[in-house]
Parts: structure tokens; sequence; C-alpha cells
């Protein structure tokens, strides 16, 4: 099988967004929502969570690879800045080597300045 | 933990563990999750991502970041934590309320420079066997509140994300 080509996944990340995001993913940290910790914190105002920045690499990976993703899919990330919101962001994935039974793929989220909120890899057993 | 939509949580009034208290080799109490339909509904329509096809399975991230919500509801997560690195691994695909069990360990926990450096691992199994590992690793930076201040950041932020830009 031949590695695909990984398409970017772009969305606007706002506050709407982040105060469902805490409830679905259960993060009750008041630094992500309107509240006087996030802006007395160290960021002045909500930060978006970074586990919502990198949903949307598992989107993009998703989206090349359906199933496969999920099985046997992985991923090692570093943030690299807070995600201020609201922030559109993008979600790449470049492919970095191939073998028989394995895709790695260097990763990355940016602000809509190109500035990386997150880098790191993705790699996925090939079938 | 059975999981369900509800409102946005309260720190666990059963969170009793504080961080600057942890050592290497602790392990947590192992935690039943089960993901319902209407859970992935509603992180599907926070993130964005397409619903259609994700109708009978979790999404992958979704688990890691549920894992790391059995975490806050445990540890008594500081003020000023950063999330700086993330790793996961989905070893196969898990169904819409198959019954998990989640564990956490911490696997580093150490001082530099004042600051405080944490990995927690956690597991995610079916019975025996293992759908998903996962690795989050915090710092507490040296003005935070290692001893775990549950009157300032909640549960505060393992999952957290203050986004931060350390290392």
């Amino acid at each position: 099988m031949t590695a695909p080509t990984v398409e970017p996944v772009t969305r606007l990340i706002d506050q709407v967004r982040v105060d469902r995001y805490a409830v679905a993913a259960r993060d009750p940290n008041p630094i992500h929502r309107e509240t006087p910790e996030a802006y007395s914190g160290p960021f002045g105002r909500p930060v978006a969570h970074g586990m919502l920045v990198l949903a949307l690499v598992s989107e993009a990976m998703t989206n090349a690879f359906g199933e496969a993703w999920e099985r046997g899919g992985s991923l090692k990330v570093r943030w690299r800045q807070p995600a201020l919101v609201p922030v559109e962001v993008t979600a790449r994935a470049t492919l970095r080597s191939q073998s028989a039974d394995m895709a790695t793929y260097d990763v990355s989220c940016e602000d809509a300045n190109g500035e990386a909120l997150l880098t790191g890899t993705a790699s996925v057993r090939l079938a | 933990m059975t999981s369900s939509s509800s409102p946005l949580p309260a720190p666990s009034p059963r969170a009793r563990l504080t961080f600057g208290r942890l050592s290497r080799g602790d392990v947590l109490p192992t935690v039943d999750l089960t993901i319902t339909p209407d859970d992935v509904r509603a992180y599907l329509a926070a993130t964005g991502e397409p619903a259609e096809r994700w109708s009978e399975r979790v999404p992958p991230i979704m688990l890691s970041a549920l894992m790391l919500a059995v975490l806050l509801a445990q540890v008594e997560i500081p003020k000023g934590v950063l999330h700086t690195g993330h790793e996961h691994e989905a070893r196969r695909p898990v169904q819409i309320g198959e019954p998990l069990a989640v564990s956490i360990s911490v696997s580093s926990h150490s001082v530099r420079r004042g600051a405080l450096m944490a990995t927690f691992d956690a597991e995610a199994r079916s019975g025996d066997d293992v759908v998903a590992i996962s690795r989050a690793s915090v710092l507490v930076p040296p003005d935070g509140d290692a001893a775990g201040d549950a009157t300032g950041g909640g549960t505060g932020d393992a999952n957290g994300d203050a986004n931060g830009s350390a290392e």
C-alpha cells in the first residue's frame, strides 16, 4: 500500500466550540472559558484545549486512512504555544517515511498566521 | 464511571490526590468507562468533525481525551499546569457502548529548576484486550501550585492545555 496524501483540515475554534468541548471532554478547567481565571491567567484570555486542537490532526488522518487509523494509528506531539480563542487552525500531515508496513508523517497545527501551535509525528500501520 | 451527556463537570469530590504528592510508580484506581452515542455526538459537535463516520465507533482521539478526564477526576491538577506533550496509540477500533476500564500510572515525576514535571501513562482495556494507550506530559512552572490548590484551577489542567510551549 502506498501511503496516501493527507489533506489539511482547517477549522475555526471559537468560544462556543471550546465551551462545547469542555463538556464533551469533561474538562472543567476555567482557563478555557470566559472566566476571571482565564482573563487573569498567563495568557490574558481563554485558550482552546490542546486536545481540541489535536483532534484536527486525528480528523485529517481519519480522512486519509479510515479504519486503519483506528487500528494501529499513533500520535506523538508537543504543544508549542497557546491557541488563543478565537483561532483558525489548520492541521497538516506530510509524509516523512514509509516502510513496507508503516507510514510516518510530520504533523502540525498552525494558526492563520502560520505560527505552529503543535508539532509532532503520526504513524499508521499499512495493511 | 459510565458516560452520559451532562452539564459542564464540576471537579470531582472524589479527587483527593494532589499533584505534588504523587510519585513515580503510583497507580491510580482503575475506572470504568463506557462511551455512549450521546457522548460521541456531543464530542463531534464540539470538534466539528463529520459525525456520519462515527455512528458505531469512538473517534480514537476522543477516547484519549476521556482517558485524560479520568485523570482529572482523580487528581487535583494545580493551577498553572501546562499540558506540554501527548502520545496516543489506537490498538483497535472501539465500539460505542463497549465497556472499558481505564488505568493510569505516574511514569515520571521530578522537579527541575523549580518546575515540576510529570508524565501519566493511561491504558484502556476491554476485558483483557488493550484497546488504546496514552501518555500525557505536564509541567507546573515554578510559580505554579504543585501542592494542588483545588480552589485555583478547579481540577486544574492536565488536559490543559494551557498549551504550553515549555521545553
